[in-house]
């Protein structure tokens, strides 16, 4: 029963361990841009202009959700992909602009409502702000709006499933070091090192 | 007896394993619970972690000391009794003002100094807990997208190293535990089939190719 118990847990940390290991690489080798990397000049391609768009009746009302939901169905005009960071209306200048972003990609789209046409500016950007991008999303910011385009909300899910397998396998990694019992007391050692040092750091910060 | 060169290997890469994850542990725990908040803003724990206390209080200070911007805002933050990364904003200050932001998890202030008047206005957010624990998460003191922005404080720079000593420690150990799956000749085929169906599902989201 013990030895079933224990090969089970093993199993399970190995192949959990192995499915998640290139999300977790990814969210690791980000940090290192994230804290360290800098963009200095993102490089916007040629605009390119749209005309004769369908503009959804009232959108410059709308609001939240609604205002992303409606202006969804701009960007098929334009030939875009991808999730809607922001729209903002410029009453005054009758125009809209929608932020659309995805991994390796960023877009802004400035439609004219009453010409009824849109200029497209995108950039490509590097393999490094693309993980950044992953790293950060759905992330917290714009909470109401955000997860509006399907690969968003199916990297969020992705995303969850990273840190429950992620904290099933560090739980489970403390019951298979804790029952070799030559590696109790380094192991022990390392875990109070590990903790002391965490707690001294954030201590350090708040206090 | 004496291992051999090859069981010495992989005794230490076994060992750096465990070990490695036991030292991070905690660090590890509170980046995957605090990134689940982060994800989550409409869950009730992470809303109550949006609620934080304001004040506003002015106060006259000596003219602030020092040859650079950096030294004049880190001599203002000494007479005010704030501590914490300094954030310039976008915009230059009009003549005669002087005004940056303090921030570290557990509060951060908005300091608006009148040089002529000898004069400075601060408002100061208190954080909860929670919120504080949440921002370690992003405690960096540096934007990507950000030109200007660097760290200015010692003890981010502490945390950040320790940010990036998990992220070492986490590679490692996936390199590691690769080394070691491969070595257990009757879980492989079953291991390729979980690794290829991580690498395609991660890798289609990588190559931006939705």
């Amino acid at each position: 029963m013990k030895n079933d118990f224990y090969r089970w847990t093993r199993d399970l940390h190995l192949y959990f361990g192995l499915f998640v290991s290139p999300f977790i690489l990814v969210f690791a080798a980000s940090v290192f841009f994230l804290n360290h990397g800098k963009v200095t000049a993102p490089g916007w391609g040629a605009p390119e202009t749209f005309r004769d768009l369908r503009i959804p009746e009232g959108i410059a009302q709308l609001q939240g959700r609604e205002s992303v939901d409606s202006a969804r169905e701009i960007l098929p005009q334009v030939r875009l992909t991808g999730e809607i960071a922001f729209v903002r209306v410029l009453r005054k200048e009758q125009h809209l602009v929608i932020a659309v972003a995805k991994p390796r990609f960023e877009a802004t789209v400035d439609v004219d409502l009453t010409s009824e046409s849109g200029v497209v500016s995108t950039r490509t950007t590097g393999w490094w702000e693309a993980l950044a991008y992953l790293h950060k999303s759905p992330g917290p910011h714009n909470v109401d709006i955000r997860g509006n385009w399907f690969w968003t909300r199916a990297w969020g899910l992705l995303a969850d499933t990273t840190i429950y397998l992620t904290l099933f396998i560090s739980i489970t990694g403390v019951y298979l070091w804790y029952v070799i019992r030559a590696e109790r007391r380094v192991g022990l050692w390392l875990l109070g090192a590990g903790a002391a040092s965490f707690f001294g750091i954030i201590y350090a910060v708040v206090r | 007896m004496p291992l051999s060169a090859k069981a010495t290997v992989e005794l230490w890469n076994r060992r750096m394993h465990f070990y490695l994850g036991l030292f991070f542990l905690v660090f590890l725990w509170l980046f995957s619970l605090t990134g689940l908040l982060l994800n989550h803003g409409k869950w009730a724990v992470a809303q109550a972690a949006n609620h934080r206390r304001e004040m506003r209080y002015e106060q006259p200070i000596q003219p602030p000391a020092g040859s650079s911007e950096m030294e004049r805002a880190r001599d203002v933050m000494r007479q005010l009794g704030l501590v914490g990364e300094i954030d310039w904003p976008a915009a230059p200050p009009q003549p005669g003002r002087m005004e940056f932001n303090v921030s570290r998890p557990s509060d951060a202030s908005q300091v608006r100094v009148d040089l002529v008047q000898s004069r400075a206005s601060v408002q100061h957010f208190e954080n909860s807990r929670l919120a504080a624990v949440r921002i370690f998460h992003t405690f960096s003191g540096s934007r990507f997208n950000t030109s200007g922005s660097r760290r200015d404080w010692m003890l981010t720079s502490v945390w950040v190293f320790s940010m990036d000593a998990l992220a070492a420690a986490l590679i490692v150990m996936v390199l590691g535990s690769y080394y070691m799956w491969y070595r257990l000749k009757a879980k492989r085929r079953l291991g390729v089939i979980v690794l290829t169906g991580g690498v395609v599902s991660c890798g289609v989201f990588l190559t931006g190719l939705l």
